[in-house]
This record gives C-alpha cells, sequence and structure tokens, in this order.
C-alpha cells in the first residue's frame, strides 16, 4: 500500500501553519524529550542500580563473583557471619511491658542489627569473611568451574630469586613451592622480563597489577609454612587408558600397575614413571622403608634432586653434542655457513611434507594462492 | 563486524565481555528447558548458547575443523600412595578393589570428571581468546582488535594473527599503554566514590569547558576581555603548580596536602568564574600557595630527610640505593610496590588508574596461563585439562548444555 498523502493544508507552503508538535518529536533525531524505554531496559537498569550495583566496584581484596550474592545483592557470607554472630550473643533478660513473643523478636532484632552492624564495620575496613569454594564460581549456572588461585607477587619474586639467583634446579623449586615446573619456568622468564623492564626504565603497568591481584584469589609465600599452589603430580589420561579391558589374569600372582599399563598398551609406561615428578616416589619408599627422621628426609631429597639435575645437564649436554655432530658448521667473518645431510625422501608421497627441503621441479608453491592458510603455526 | 545485537535484552546470549549488559545476562540466565523439546532442537539450543560465548569471532565452518572429540583430563597423583602401593589393592576383590579398605574406611571416590564441559577446549587456544582470558583486554573482540592492529607480540616477534594458536611455552605480550587503557575506567566520568582515590579527580571536562563555550561566542576583541584571558591563563598556570607540588611530594603531611587540595579547589571555582576574577583574588591565590610552598621546604629543611624523589621515578638500584642512608637497599619487591600512580590528563583512560566498572565479576585467570600484570605478558603453560570434579575451560554453561553441544558437533545428528 502506497504511503498515504498529507493533507493538503500541510502540502501547501503556508510559513505561518505550525505542524503539530508530536509530529516534530518523531521525526526529529536531536529532540530533547526523553526517549520511551523498554521494559528489558528499564529492568536492566533497576537491577544495575539495585542488586547490580555491588559489581561496579571490586570489595577490597576480595573477589567479587556473581555467586557470591543473593539474587538481592546480599553478600551471602557476610550474612551468614552476621547470622552465627548473632547466635553467639548471650542471651538477655526480657522487660515486662512486652509479651514472651514481642520480646523475643525485638531481642533477636536488635542482635541481628548489632551483629549486621559489626560485620559492616568489619567491611568498612576491608575485610571481608574469607570466601568459600562456592564464592569463587564466576559462573553461577557452571558448578565445575571456580576462579583458582593465583601466585601472589611475593610468590613469584621468591620463586625468580630461588631459581635465578641462586642457581636452584627447577624441579626442586617446583617441589619445594608446590607449584608445576612448567609454571615455575613461566614465572622466572616473566620476572626475568619484568627486571629488565625496570632496568631500562621502561613503564609498568604497576597500578593495574595491584588492581588485579587484589580482585583474584592468589597463594600466599610464607617462608616458614609454604602453602601448596597446585598439584604438581597430574598424571594425563592416556588416550590408550579411557577403555574398559576385559583381562582375565591368575588370582595367585599380583596384578600390579605395571601389568596393567602393558594390558593397555604394549610399551606403555606405568603411571609411577609417566608423572612429572617419579622421584618423589623413590624418596617417599626410602622414607617409607627406612623410617626418616625429617633432616635424613631432607638430605635424602636434597641428593636426589642434585642427581635429576644432572642427568638434565648431561642429557642436554648429549643433546648439544649429537647437534654439533649433525650441522657442520664453517665460520666465515660475514656468515657461518651451516652444512647439514637432507634426505630426499623427507618430501613423502605428495613431495609436500614441511620436512623436505628446497624446491622441488614441476611442484609448484601453493603458498600465496587463494584459500592458503597463511598463520605460522610456531614462533621461536 | 560485531552484529547489532551483541548484548540483546531480549534474546540474551552470554558473551566474552565485561559489559554490564552482558553481566546482567549472566545474573538472569537460565539453563536450558528441555522438556518440551525434541533432542534435535536440544543439541541445536545449546549449540546456539554456547556458541553465541565460544569463539563467536569464528566462523561456524572453522570452528568445526577445530572441533576434536578427544578431550585431555589428568588425574592427581599421590606420591606417598604410588610408593606404599604397587597397585594390587586396586585389582584385590573382585578386580576392582576392595569396598572396605584394610583400616576399616570406605574406598576412597573420586569425583567424576567434567569431561563435556571442555568441549570449547581447542577456542581457548587462540591469540585473541588467551589475551581475554589473561584479563589484558575487555572482551574477545577488543582482544582481536589489539592483535589486528599490532600491539601484541609473541615470543617477542609481533604477530598480526588473532587466530594464532599458542603452543605451550608460548609468551604472548600486550602494549600495557593498551591494556591500561582496556582495563581501566574511562576518562570524562564523574568517580563514582572519591574517598577512595589519593587525589580528587575532577571531571575531564567538566571545569574547563564551559568558559572555553563563551569564549569562542564572544566576537569582539575587548580590552576586558583579553585581560580575563590572561588573568585566566595566569591561574591555569597556578593549577598547574599545585598540581605539580601535589605529585612531585610523595611524603607531604597530611596537613599540607590538606591545604594544597582546598587550594586547588578554590582555583577550580575560581576557574569557573572567571569573568568575575579579579586581580586581588588571584594575587592572593598565588599567595596562598607561595606560603604553602614556603612551609613545605621549612618542614623538609628542619627534618633534614633526604630529598624526596621526583615525579618521574627513577627505579634503578644504583641509583635509589645511595639514598636511603641507614635503611638496607629496598628490594625489587618494594620498588613495584613504591611505583605511583599519577593523575596524567594526556592518557586516554581515567588517571589516576582505577579499575573499569563491572571488571571484578568477571576477572579470573584459568591455571593454563600464567601471567604477569606488570609487563603485561603472560605464558600459555600447557593445553586446559579436565581434572575430578573440574573443567578448566571457563564456560558459563552447565554441564548438561555442553554435553548438548559436544554431542551437536560429534556429526552424528
Amino acid at each position: 500500500m502506497p504511503p498515504k498523502l498529507p493533507p493538503p493544508s500541510l502540502l501547501s507552503p503556508l510559513p505561518s501553519l505550525p505542524l503539530p508538535r508530536q509530529c516534530i518529536c518523531q521525526t526529529r533525531s536531536f529532540s530533547h524529550t526523553r526517549r520511551q524505554e523498554t521494559q528489558a531496559r528499564e529492568q536492566l537498569f533497576s537491577w544495575l542500580h539495585g542488586p547490580g550495583k555491588v559489581f561496579e566496584k571490586p570489595l577490597p581484596n576480595s573477589t567479587n563473583y556473581l555467586s557470591a550474592y543473593s539474587k538481592t545483592g546480599q553478600l551471602l557470607r557476610a550474612t551468614q557471619a552476621r547470622a552465627k554472630q548473632a547466635d553467639a550473643e548471650p542471651e538477655k533478660p526480657e522487660s515486662d511491658d512486652l509479651t514472651p513473643e514481642e520480646a523475643e523478636i525485638k531481642k533477636r532484632d536488635a542482635w541481628l542489627k548489632k551483629a549486621a552492624e559489626d560485620v559492616d564495620a568489619e567491611m568498612g575496613k576491608g575485610r571481608v569473611p574469607k570466601e568459600s569454594m562456592e564464592d569463587l564460581r564466576p559462573f553461577p549456572l557452571n558448578w565445575e568451574f571456580v576462579s583458582q588461585p593465583v601466585l601472589s607477587e611475593e610468590l613469584r619474586d621468591a620463586i625468580y630469586r630461588r631459581v635465578a639467583e641462586e642457581g636452584g634446579s627447577v624441579r626442586a623449586a617446583s617441589v619445594e613451592f608446590g607449584v608445576s615446573m612448567e609454571r615455575v619456568g613461566a614465572v622466572v622468564r616473566l620476572k626475568a622480563m619484568e627486571r629488565q623492564w625496570v632496568q631500562q626504565h621502561k613503564p609498568l603497568a604497576a597500578p593495574y597489577s595491584r588492581a588485579v591481584l587484589s580482585m583474584l584469589p592468589t597463594t600466599p609465600y610464607d617462608p616458614g609454612h609454604p602453602v601448596h599452589h597446585e598439584s604438581i603430580n597430574d598424571l594425563p589420561v592416556h588416550p590408550a587408558t579411557t577403555q574398559q579391558i576385559f583381562h582375565p589374569t591368575a588370582e595367585s600372582r599380583p596384578f600390579t600397575r605395571r601389568d596393567a599399563a602393558r594390558v593397555f598398551r604394549q610399551g606403555l609406561r606405568p603411571a609411577d614413571q609417566r608423572i612429572p615428578h617419579p622421584e618423589l616416589v623413590e624418596i617417599e619408599k626410602a622414607a617409607q622403608s627406612g623410617r626418616l627422621n625429617r633432616p635424613q628426609r631432607d638430605d635424602l631429597m636434597r641428593t636426589v634432586m642434585e642427581r635429576e639435575s644432572l642427568v638434565q645437564k648431561l642429557k642436554e649436554a648429549d643433546e648439544a653434542a649429537r647437534e654439533q655432530r649433525r650441522v657442520k658448521v664453517i665460520s666465515r667473518p660475514r656468515h657461518d655457513f651451516k652444512v647439514e645431510n637432507v634426505s630426499v625422501e623427507a618430501v613423502g608421497k605428495t613431495g609436500r611434507k614441511r620436512a623436505g627441503v628446497g624446491w622441488r621441479y614441476g611442484m609448484p608453491l601453493e603458498d600465496r594462492k587463494r584459500g592458503q592458510v597463511r598463520i605460522p603455526t610456531r614462533v621461536d | 563486524m560485531v552484529r547489532k545485537r551483541f548484548h540483546g535484552l531480549k534474546k540474551p546470549k552470554v558473551r566474552q565481555s565485561w559489559n554490564k549488559f552482558n553481566l546482567y545476562n549472566l545474573a538472569r540466565q537460565e539453563n536450558l528447558k528441555t522438556h518440551a523439546l525434541t533432542f534435535f532442537q536440544q543439541k541445536w539450543a545449546a549449540k546456539s548458547m554456547t556458541r553465541a560465548y565460544h569463539g563467536e569471532q569464528i566462523r561456524e565452518r572453522q570452528w568445526t575443523r577445530m572441533f576434536k572429540r578427544y578431550i585431555p583430563a589428568v588425574v592427581e597423583m599421590d606420591a606417598a600412595e604410588l610408593a606404599k602401593n604397587d597397585g594390587t589393592e586396586q585389582a584385590a576383590g573382585r578386580g576392582t578393589g576392595k569396598v572396605e579398605r584394610p583400616d576399616g574406611r570406605r574406598r576412597f571416590k573420586p569425583k567424576p570428571t567434567p569431561y563435556m564441559n571442555m568441549t570449547y577446549y581447542p577456542t581457548e587456544r587462540r591469540l585473541d581468546t588467551a589475551i581475554f582470558r589473561a584479563l589484558f583486554a575487555s572482551s574477545t573482540r577488543q582482544a582481536r582488535q589489539f592483535v589486528v592492529h599490532g600491539y601484541v607480540k609473541v615470543n617477542g616477534k609481533k604477530m598480526p594473527y588473532p587466530g594464532y594458536l599458542l603452543n605451550p611455552g608460548d609468551m604472548f605480550s600486550v602494549d600495557p599503554e593498551r591494556v591500561m587503557f582496556a582495563t581501566g575506567a574511562p576518562k570524562g566520568q564523574a568517580v563514582a566514590d572519591r574517598d577512595d582515590l589519593e587525589d580528587v579527580e575532577e571531571t575531564e571536562n567538566g571545569a574547563e569547558e564551559p568558559v572555553e563555550e563563551e569564549e569562542v561566542g564572544e566576537a569582539e576583541e575587548t580590552d576586558a576581555s583579553s585581560e580575563v584571558k590572561a588573568r585566566k591563563d595566569k591561574l591555569k598556570a597556578l593549577i598547574g603548580a599545585i598540581d605539580e607540588s601535589l605529585l612531585d611530594k610523595k611524603d607531604l603531611s597530611g596537613r599540607r596536602l590538606q591545604e594544597l587540595r582546598t587550594l586547588r579547589k578554590e582555583a577550580k571555582k575560581a576557574m569557573s568564574r572567571s569573568k568575575h576574577l579579579t586581580d586581588e583574588s588571584l594575587s592572593e591565590l598565588e599567595s596562598q600557595h607561595a606560603a604553602i610552598v614556603e612551609k613545605i621546604s621549612q618542614s623538609e629543611g628542619s627534618a633534614e630527610v633526604p630529598e624526596a624523589e621526583d615525579a618521574k621515578p627513577s627505579i634503578d638500584t644504583s641509583v635509589v640505593a645511595p639514598r636511603y642512608k641507614s635503611a638496607a637497599p629496598p628490594t625489587h619487591l618494594d620498588l613495584l610496590n613504591r611505583l605511583p600512580n599519577p593523575r596524567d590528563p594526556t592518557k586516554p583512560y581515567a588517571t589516576p588508574w582505577r579499575p573499569r566498572p563491572y571488571m571484578s565479576a568477571f576477572a579470573f585467570i584459568p591455571r593454563y596461563l600464567e601471567v604477569n600484570q606488570n609487563v603485561c605478558s603472560a605464558v600459555y603453560l600447557r593445553h586446559p585439562v579436565a581434572r575430578p570434579g573440574l573443567a578448566e575451560v571457563p564456560t558459563p554453561f552447565a554441564s548438561e548444555v555442553n554435553t548438548l553441544a559436544f554431542q551437536w558437533y560429534l556429526r552424528r545428528r
């Protein structure tokens, strides 16, 4: 249907005739009239100014996730603390002019109020009750995800000093601080970068760092009582072990982890050897059989750790030597020429394998063709 | 391009973003109601919900190629337990271990591993997602923009591809200025609660703008207006001087700070009424400032403390060390704690820096990343894994929804 023609009075060029006010509002986008809000937006803003207000700013020195609050925006652990405090208050004698029920209600209210004030005062000073596991879930519907603690600045510094300044091995530091070996390496790498920036007078994001670390759960550093940050002996679930196998075996014969590994797949090593810290099992075995006391056990730990680091060094040296044998380096003033043997077969059946060397005659390069993925797969 | 209703309220989708709309949608999120749906519809709905969060910037074809049905998992092993037993106790009884242990306690039953919550673990390997997870950007879209605009390095080399799949051990760094911008409160908004800030910050535009508008309005340059302008310039210089003395002297006494702040407030007030500003009031303000500066210098001389640090922090230990005569040289941590959070109007974010609103509800760092916030760099340690009772992929959806989505991508529908 074509649009309705306006009445002739509007079409006529009469400047004195004012347009109806409503019409102006609809057509002029720069009108000062308040826009009609939808119900959904109204609800959003009432939530943001009501229960959602608590998320606008971080709780001092605490996490501030959705699951820590009730639907009405009450901090659940603070409410629980209040209730506990109210229960702990001693009974007071009732006054005469009230019925027992009224007195009970009044008393209860007074206690609750006082307890609430106490908790609020504590929170005002930046002391919030410690989070439980439920408070650490950022996603209310997902029970299987929690915000796990990160390393505190002090702990990171301690790890860096132990490894980079005192020359401790990554393996020993991992056991000492209860931090996985990959993480120890990463911490040292990042801390070294940080110190380099400080020396070069590069601006650090210190205010950001302080704010973020106060928003997250952190593992503190206490030299006397080391806190376990994460599990350091994680066994990766091997795909071969995810199946159920019916394996008849003699009852008279012990069936150990070694046997189980062999049944799952030929050549699969038992769990004792596939964990990142097999030396800990060895130490524990010695400790359990020999009934070692604390210093003896520490000595044993030190010996085993030294042996492990020596083995690691030998392995690295061996690898370097093998590399040296493989690649012949001819030094010239401007360039080093590296000569190594290559196999023609390395290009594979299609002639396109990555390991293949050089341009193959009759095999056009496709790297600039449309649709080819040019994103690198690794950066060294 | 981001679609028009990215944070819609009618058909809410939870997104990888710190937006307040998104927080609201997350707060009222409900589980999938499956009672009236066919199995196909359930899977479709679950896929639609989850894909809006996990890698919505990735095209569907691309994601289906990334999807893996193999999901990595780990089990924590106790060295003491491994040393005590060789595994025979687990093969005892009818082949699965005895129900009651020798000490009378029942067998420890581990929590089930939530494998299905790991459906989208391949997307966590992407560079843009990892930047968002490390809290360097306020959304994955923003992280993607940082990568494309060249603010991100992987292992020290510029990486312009947001789809780069990180390998275990890769270090990625984002320009700290970009991170401060992305995670800081926006400029030009009034501070909600002024008590917690060190120096009271005026709204960025509020004080000066009306004056400038008046200036534009004046057509002819009269003597009076030029005089006003000269006075205003003087006043501006005075405010600058007060700011500098507030910034420079870190160890001012509370009273001096208070005096300086009051004076600054007065000067600002005078600025907003600069037409009625007289020479007398200006000179009085200046003399007040001079008096405060005098008092500060006197107190410094009497106490004989070493001169306070400059506005630019000299962080090099070799430079700082001699200044502390009696105490031990400051450690690296002391230096970090002492780094200032100055007011700097040239920055694109509100200064002194403070986190943006609603950031804390989204702030978590998963375990597969190790982040150093000071240098805005992080290391991708390993791929995310599932372990008994815990899945490392941050997903806002329940296990059932993730299971349905996983089944959708198995391509047997």
